[in-house]
């Protein structure tokens, strides 16, 4: 590296450099303009407290660097000490930082100098410290690490608020008055939401409203707000909120074992629950090494079910968003018939149809069960082919959609991959960035497919991608179940526990939504040091804002449509 | 003074007849419209309550009595209450001058199948017809809500494009048959029907009357996606069921009414020999028209609301008045 400031990172099971916080900005933009780094995949933070006194307790912001045209990732770390914890913010090269800082600063507590709207995302303004601290102890906190205690000691049933070291600390910032407070009167929102407005001029001297869309509205997908101002129906400034269903993923994983997070993931993005399994087995795999490496069978069986899995999320995707156009129902319904049959092969394969809890680390759960394979055939090469034809037929040339569609939430490629958007968001821009492709994981490099892509960028493409992909999966499911290998499904035994080496991991899958990561750190315990997930409907929401201003109320539900949220990923 | 009482008697049993026909009418397209939309969209619909869900509009409408009223603390109370009634008084009063059969002969008395035959009719369908709209303006204004607000501004504004096209596309079968009065029309129609002379005039009298009663793809006031339920979102119980009556009551009405316009109205074989056939043959063409609008609900998105106003004044309007003078020139000219 060019950089004297760079040094490489030489703990045993790192990769990347450590940066000192003065040199990040320096860095970072001669890694983009120079190097073509200029996808900025995550930005999260690590809590490296130690009660060793010879050893130095910090705080290490990771970033993970990608180029667009695809390879391997440049790891970026800027340690700093934990009284006072500065780190300049990447938002001006990297808009799509701008809510993983948010976040870092909201759950670990990292100041990030320069972040233009640096407020906590997803947990609320009453909430006291910053919870993914190591020293941060939630309401009743029972012990460090799961399996707990014997809850039963002698046979006898106690409360566990009764047992608990630091009793109810439920606590309050300072100044802070739960009884008083009113969401919808949050001054830092609005303050930011006015400052937005006011760069908009109108010819017109209008009085502008502030309109609340959501947490309860129909069209959010869930409990998401998006605090927006209007002038008549055109909208002038956007702010998203989120965190309404946040349970505190990441600490929760921490506390769990390596396996007890493979069901924790299902309930990340609820849809799309293989995916999910398959980017936290990737992570933890790399961790484990060559031990754990999948027989075939489970290689293939694993491509098979994340690309079904795709399949019955854009099947759900297209329906919904058709559903925000206000096509009553009909489309959506359609679709989900589609879907229920995928479900099927997930419950008869994996025992549940939305919460698979399926892969294994080294391979999968379970075979095939008997008779399953010629459904699965079936499906794959009759039915599916055909209905996702009869949708492209009914839907993709109908008046409406398309002048809904076209020329709506228009996103262009260098916006694109600076909001550090992924998956079909990104592709229907005109990026070919497939992860398969770009950064090849399991067996994909087998397959031929092509990376669909669309060049518009509207929300029209952004709809016609999903149908591409859906095409492309496929055709790898064709090849992946004509090739399909007997043999084992799984190395070794499936444990109850995992040895896992110390050291770091970023295993990342082109999950339905995008690009799905589990930055996982180990430090040789049952459970793992830090967990934390690369959720890509969270941050393809960063580019939100961007899209929506300037267009009508009802785009706005369109585009969000469009992105294709989960809830469960958002706030996680 | 005999006659008169008589007289009296009669049209107390007609308008209540026409007044439970059109509430069972509203319960049943409800139901209906569950049915339909569910066979539509790959389900199965409400067949629980009673043979094939019978009983689900009732079950539905005790229901609704049943729910707490909630009125927003910073409504303006008196207008909030009046909103629904001035909704749902036009959809009822709007039948009363569409005729569903010719004359029949009951205890001596020829009795006119309609309630009313004023040879203005026409006038007076327009003039109750866009009292509505101030139902739902002053829902919309009254409930202190930014959703509601909205909806009540684009229904407003929607309803004042389109009355022009449903206004010209009225004039067309008053050209055809030189009257306003409606059994006149229903009359001229006894050949052929007017929707075969005039496919056009049909057509936007069609979709100005589904912008009209705020049917899909131009259920903009309530837009769910956008605006949660529009211009009702705070109303609940039995006021909020007010306003869906009066939506679906509406909707029976145009029904009826584009039928007597287009369609012959009562007209069909064997109803000069047989009057009772009359109302029969009516009920079907609603039937039919209440069908055709489920359908519609169930396939088409809904348009944006600026692309809604351009389509209204840029294509519905020019096209109406085109079709008018064509329609009289013609009529002129070859003296029809």
């Amino acid at each position: 590296m060019r950089f004297s400031a760079l040094k490489r990172d030489e703990r045993a099971g790192y990769e990347g450099h450590i940066v000192p916080a003065s040199s990040l900005l320096e860095v970072a933009k001669a890694l983009r303009d120079e190097d073509g780094f200029d996808l900025l995949s995550s930005v999260t933070a690590v809590d490296y407290l130690t009660d060793n006194e010879e050893e130095e307790s910090f705080f290490e912001v990771v970033y993970h660097l990608y180029k667009s045209t695809g390879g391997g990732a440049e790891v970026l770390r800027v340690q700093v000490p934990r009284e006072n914890p500065v780190v300049p913010s990447l938002v001006e090269l990297y808009p799509g930082a701008d809510f993983q800082e948010r976040e870092a600063w909201d759950l670990m507590g990292i100041k990030f100098e320069g972040h233009p709207d640096l407020r906590r995302i997803l947990m609320w303004e009453g909430f006291a410290g910053h919870p993914l601290r190591k020293d941060w102890k939630e309401v009743y906190f029972e012990e460090e690490a799961k399996p707990f205690g014997n809850r039963w000691p002698g046979g006898q049933v106690y409360r566990v608020e009764d047992q608990n070291p630091y009793g109810k600390n439920n606590q309050y910032p300072d100044g802070f008055d739960p009884e008083s407070w009113v969401e919808t009167e949050d001054p830092l929102l609005y303050e930011n939401l006015e400052k937005a407005a006011r760069e908009y001029t109108e010819d017109i001297d209008t009085e502008q409203v502030v309109v609340n869309l959501g947490p309860q509205h129909p069209s959010t997908h869930g409990v998401f707000r998006m605090a927006v101002r209007l002038d008549g129906e055109t909208i002038v400034a956007l702010k998203p909120v989120m965190g309404y269903l946040h349970r505190n993923h990441e600490k929760i994983g921490e506390r769990n074992t390596y396996i007890m997070n493979m069901p924790f993931t299902d309930r990340l993005d609820y849809l799309a629950s293989m995916s999910n399994n398959f980017g936290y087995a990737l992570a933890v795999e790399k961790l484990m090494g060559d031990k754990v490496a999948p027989p075939e069978r489970a290689e293939y069986l694993r491509v098979i079910m994340a690309e079904l899995t795709r399949i019955s999320n854009h099947l759900w995707a297209i329906g919904f968003l058709l559903n925000d156009l206000g096509a009553f129902f009909t489309p959506a319904l359609y679709a989900i018939e589609e879907r229920e049959l995928i479900l099927d092969i997930f419950e008869a394969t994996a025992g549940s149809r939305m919460m698979c809890n399926y892969f294994r680390f080294g391979g999968v759960a379970r075979d095939l069960p008997a008779g399953i394979l010629p459904r699965m055939k079936d499906l794959v090469n009759e039915r599916l082919p055909r209905k996702i034809d009869e949708l492209d037929l009914y839907l993709s040339e109908n008046e409406l959609v398309r002048s809904r569609g076209e020329g709506v939430g228009i996103i262009t490629p260098e916006d694109a991959i600076a909001f550090s958007a992924t998956g079909p968001v990104l592709r229907a821009s005109g990026v070919p960035y497939d992860i398969r492709r770009a950064d090849p994981y399991s067996i994909y490099d087998r397959f031929k497919f092509d990376v669909a892509v669309r060049y518009h960028g509207d929300v029209y493409d952004r709809y016609m991608i999903r149908v591409d992909e859906m095409r492309q999966s496929l055709r790898i499911l064709k090849q992946a179940l004509k090739d399909l290998p007997e043999g084992e499904i799984l190395t070794g035994h499936n444990p109850y526990q995992v040895r896992v080496p110390a050291g770091e991991a970023y295993g990342r899958v082109e999950g339905p939504k995008g690009e799905l990561g589990y930055y996982i750190v180990s430090n040789g315990k049952p459970s793992p040091w830090r967990y934390h997930v690369r959720a890509p409907s969270f941050i393809n929401l960063t580019i939100l804002e961007k899209m929506c201003v300037g267009q009508k109320v009802a785009d706005v539900v369109v585009n969000l449509g469009s992105i294709d949220i989960v809830l469960g990923e958002v706030d996680r | 003074m005999q006659i008169e009482t008589a007289l009296l008697i009669e049209w107390v049993v007609k308008s209540t007849i026409l007044i439970f026909a059109l509430l069972t009418g509203f319960a049943y397209t409800t139901f209906y419209e569950r049915r339909l939309l569910a066979l539509i969209q790959v389900r199965i619909g409400p067949n629980r309550t009673g043979p094939f869900g019978f009983l689900q509009p009732a079950a539905d409408g005790l229901k609704l009595i049943f729910k707490e009223e909630l009125i927003p603390a910073n409504a303006y109370k008196f207008v909030f209450i009046l909103a629904p009634i001035l909704t749902v008084i036009p959809a009822l009063i709007i039948m009363a001058v569409v005729p569903w059969g010719g004359a029949i002969e009951l205890f001596g008395r020829q009795i006119a199948l309609g309630l009313t035959d004023i040879n203005v009719a026409i006038l007076y369908l327009l003039s109750v017809a866009s009292i509505s709209v101030y139902g739902i303006v002053l829902a919309g204004w009254s409930s202190d809500n930014k959703y509601a607000m909205m909806g009540g501004l684009r229904s407003s504004a929607q309803m004042l494009s389109y009355e022009l096209s449903l206004g010209l596309a009225f004039v067309v079968p008053i050209l055809l048959a030189g009257s306003m009065s409606l059994n006149q029309i229903i009359e001229a129609q006894r050949g052929v029907w007017f929707i075969f002379y005039q496919p056009i005039a049909a057509l936007v009298f069609y979709i100005a009357m589904l912008a009209e009663v705020n049917r899909a793809p131009f259920d903009m006031p309530e837009a769910e996606q956008e605006l949660t339920a529009g211009y009702h979102t705070e109303y609940s119980g039995m006021k909020f069921s007010l306003f869906f009556m009066g939506e679906y009551m509406k909707m029976i009405a145009v029904s009826a009414i584009f039928a007597t316009l287009f369609l012959g109205g009562y007209r069909g074989p064997f109803v000069d020999t047989y009057p009772l056939l009359g109302p029969l043959y009516l009920f079907l063409k609603v039937f039919l028209s209440l069908g055709l609008m489920i359908w519609i609900r169930a396939t088409l998105p809904r348009l944006r609301y600026d692309r809604l106003m351009a389509f209204g004044w840029k294509i519905l309007l020019p096209l109406s008045i085109l079709n008018v003078f064509v329609t009289a020139v013609i009529i002129v000219v070859f003296g029809l």
